[in-house]
């Protein structure tokens, strides 16, 4: 019985390498680890630029000693411009903010970016960009416009001392961005592909009768199935693995390591189980496949939106790849999954998809004669 | 051309219902995203503020409504899970005798840790916005930048599908033999080439147009570069299906290239166009990415900035790049093919 079950398994893997199976995880496996590691892991966003009209000369400099306390991000210097109609033109994006400083009042324009809350942040902080240089060196120009008023007593004359806010995190934008990217990539990996995988194996060798073949030979239905479903398993186990080693950095990689693989295994076991059935059940795979491609998309989309933006879809919480996705990123943000009833559901789907895989293979047996 | 052999073409895909609704698939998805108005989109791009209850003076707490989504925790352990929750970026802020104390997780992007570290500072100086002269532009179209970028990644998509079916349809084909077929039928390489490329090129280009009609509200003369743009994007979809098609030995290997395919295709532009200025030379570079040419145009379209010249010229070019390039390697095949039959 185990001689047969071997047996099996090693045609599984010649099937697998003829496929060239292995070939494509590799490239996949590059293909992600170069995009995190080359374009991913800089992504950020840039301060609103302030540009300055100031042709009296009453002198702006940018306040450039508050910095960001983590990794040093400074502030873009205040541009100077030297014509209104300049001005105007720079600040025309919706997103750039000008400083005309030619009239009595200090002016500030700006096209709205469709917020408004954003629009009143940009006002809020474009005047705390400008700062007048006076005998005493450069002073905000905030005490520049109390003193030249007459009641200056209604503002807290007393600005706070230490700016900046404290950090409770314990990760840095780099290190949250490739745990993010890595959560992403592999349940994206895993949920198209590893269903596809085990889904196409299979359906080649429907396409060269080994099932019929199957059907007369005493072996057994359950051991057919493990064969395949514990190679995938093992293979995206592996990937796991790889893609977490090499985008997190090995100390970091090897904390969340057992955590990773346990969501991994528990979403790999799932689609390869529902793979093998749509394969064994539907009489033309071939164009579900492209249909699955296409799904996967439009599946996933909501679900990395809800996930990774924090936007509020309320229907979200009934979609069960919205669960799935969510631990997968917990685990990889060092907060795994401890609820019984989520790995209680899961070992019932398994259990489920197991029973309809294997009542698919029998009846496909039949039929086959 | 000839038309009766498109005809077959046609005909074998009616009977493929699959084939259509995966052109269907992205117009459902238009009308979804059309009907689904509840989505709170603002909501992810405002500044979010996470304080406690009955901790903020009522003063601070409307300043700070002001300027962002307020939301109020009972307990401070739930207030710090919330600010170092990864997928949103809570900013804390506590009361600070008359001033506001902040802390942020640390791991935000520039714009919300500078907001974070300034937010004491423009609390204080809140008084004195009042000195200002505040001139607010409207701006020239709503700015509901994740709906735009919902609709144009449908969209985008929906221009794949071209590339998706050709690959696959010509794929399965191989499979089964045709092609071999098709070797001793009266039918040339470049009829069967062109024939492919018209069917993809039609559905995808069908199926944009059908999803742009839904999403977007479009005035009389934005429609002619819309056209353009959805036929020479459609065209290069089409074309990259040839390409998948020829470079793919089975099955898995076709999914995988269209895998590659279309995370380069929908991902990277999303990026480009969030992050890079709009002059320079690496946004220059993007435009060697043809759906990145594509995406920067239906974005214009849908916020009614500038005009589409230098998106439709870079697509052209594509085009003509791309075409010229699978001649080439068809030719050469065959040359190559003669060689062998002649040695033989």
């Amino acid at each position: 019985m185990t001689g047969m079950f071997f047996t099996l398994l090693k045609k599984d893997f010649r099937l697998m390498l003829s496929a060239r199976f292995f070939l494509l995880a590799a490239g996949s496996l590059v293909l992600y680890s170069c995009y995190i590691h080359f374009v991913y892991v800089s992504l950020d966003d840039k301060m609103y630029p302030v540009y300055c009209y100031d042709p009296a000369g009453i002198g702006t400099q940018a306040i450039n000693s508050i910095t960001a306390q983590d990794s040093g991000r400074t502030l873009p210097p205040v541009i100077n411009v030297n014509t209104k109609e300049e001005l105007a033109d720079a600040c025309s994006d919706g997103y750039s903010i000008g400083i005309d400083l030619s009239e009595k009042a200090p002016r500030i324009r700006m096209v709205s970016c469709g917020i408004d809350t954003i629009d009143h942040l940009r006002a809020a902080y474009a005047a705390s960009r400008i700062s007048t240089i006076g005998a005493g060196g450069p002073a905000p120009l905030r005490k520049a416009l109390l003193d030249s008023e007459d009641s200056p007593a209604e503002a807290d004359q007393a600005a706070p001392s230490n700016t900046g806010a404290a950090l409770i995190g314990k990760d840095s934008k780099e290190m949250k961005n490739r745990r993010e990217i890595t959560a992403e990539f592999l349940f994206f990996e895993l949920a198209a592909v590893g269903f596809l995988g085990l889904a196409a194996m299979l359906f080649k060798e429907k396409d060269m009768g080994v099932i019929r073949i199957h059907a007369v030979i005493p072996v057994q239905r359950n051991a057919f199935i493990l064969s395949k479903l514990g190679l995938i398993l093992l293979s995206d186990l592996v990937f796991s693995a790889m893609l977490t080693l090499i985008n997190l950095g090995a100390a970091e990689g090897l904390a969340v390591l057992p955590a990773v693989l346990m969501q991994a295994g528990i979403l790999s076991l799932l689609m390869a189980l529902a793979g093998f059935f749509c394969a064994i059940a539907l009489p033309d795979f071939k164009q579900f496949s492209l249909l699955y491609l296409v799904l996967a998309v439009f599946i996933t989309t909501p679900v990395f939106l809800a996930g990774q933006t924090g936007l509020e879809i309320g229907w979200i919480k009934y979609h069960p790849m919205y669960h799935l996705f969510l631990a997968m990123k917990n685990a990889y943000f060092r907060n795994p999954n401890t609820s019984p009833v989520y790995y209680a559901a899961c070992a019932c789907a398994v259990a489920l998809l197991y029973l309809l895989a294997g009542w698919g293979l029998r009846c496909e047996m039949k039929r086959e004669g | 051309m000839n038309w009766n052999a498109l005809k077959y073409q046609l005909k074998a895909i009616r009977r493929d219902k699959l084939c259509i609704l995966t052109f269907l698939l992205p117009i459902a998805a238009g009308l979804a995203l059309n009907l689904l108005s509840d989505l709170n989109l603002t909501s992810a791009a405002e500044p979010a503020f996470g304080i406690l209850q009955n901790d903020l003076a009522p003063e601070a707490v409307s300043w700070l409504q002001v300027h962002g989504s307020v939301t109020a925790y009972d307990t401070m352990e739930d207030l710090e899970s919330a600010v170092r929750e990864p997928s949103t970026q809570t900013i804390g802020v506590l009361s600070d005798g008359p001033g506001l104390q902040v802390f942020r997780s640390g791991d935000e992007l520039t714009r919300t840790a500078v907001t974070a570290d300034l937010l004491p500072q423009l609390y204080a100086d809140r008084s004195l916005m009042s000195r200002y002269e505040i001139i607010l532009l409207p701006s020239g179209s709503d700015n509901n930048i994740m709906k735009h970028l919902l609709i144009v990644i449908t969209m985008v998509t929906a221009m794949f599908m071209g590339c998706t079916f050709n690959a696959m349809n010509i794929i399965s084909e191989k499979e089964d033999g045709i092609l071999c077929i098709n070797e001793i039928l009266p039918l040339t390489k470049s009829q069967y080439a062109l024939q492919k490329i018209l069917v993809g090129f039609t559905g995808g280009a069908l199926s944009t147009a059908v999803t742009a009609l839904i999403c977007m509200r479009l005035s009389i003369p934005q429609i002619v570069p819309l056209l353009l743009l959805v036929i020479l994007s459609a065209f290069i979809a089409a074309l990259t299906g040839l390409f998948i098609a020829r470079f793919s030995e089975n099955l898995m290997a076709g999914i995988v290239f269209i895998k590659i395919i279309m995370i380069l295709f929908l991902a990277p532009p999303v990026l480009f166009y969030l992050l890079l200025p709009a002059d320079g030379i690496p946004h220059a570079l993007t435009y060697l990415l043809p759906s990145s040419a594509t995406f920067y145009g239906l974005m214009k379209l849908l916020t009614g900035s500038g005009s589409l010249g230098k998106e439709l010229a870079v697509l052209a070019v594509h085009c003509a790049v791309w075409f010229l390039l699978y001649v080439c390697i068809s030719i050469g095949f065959r040359n190559v093919r003669a060689c062998c039959r002649h040695q033989h």
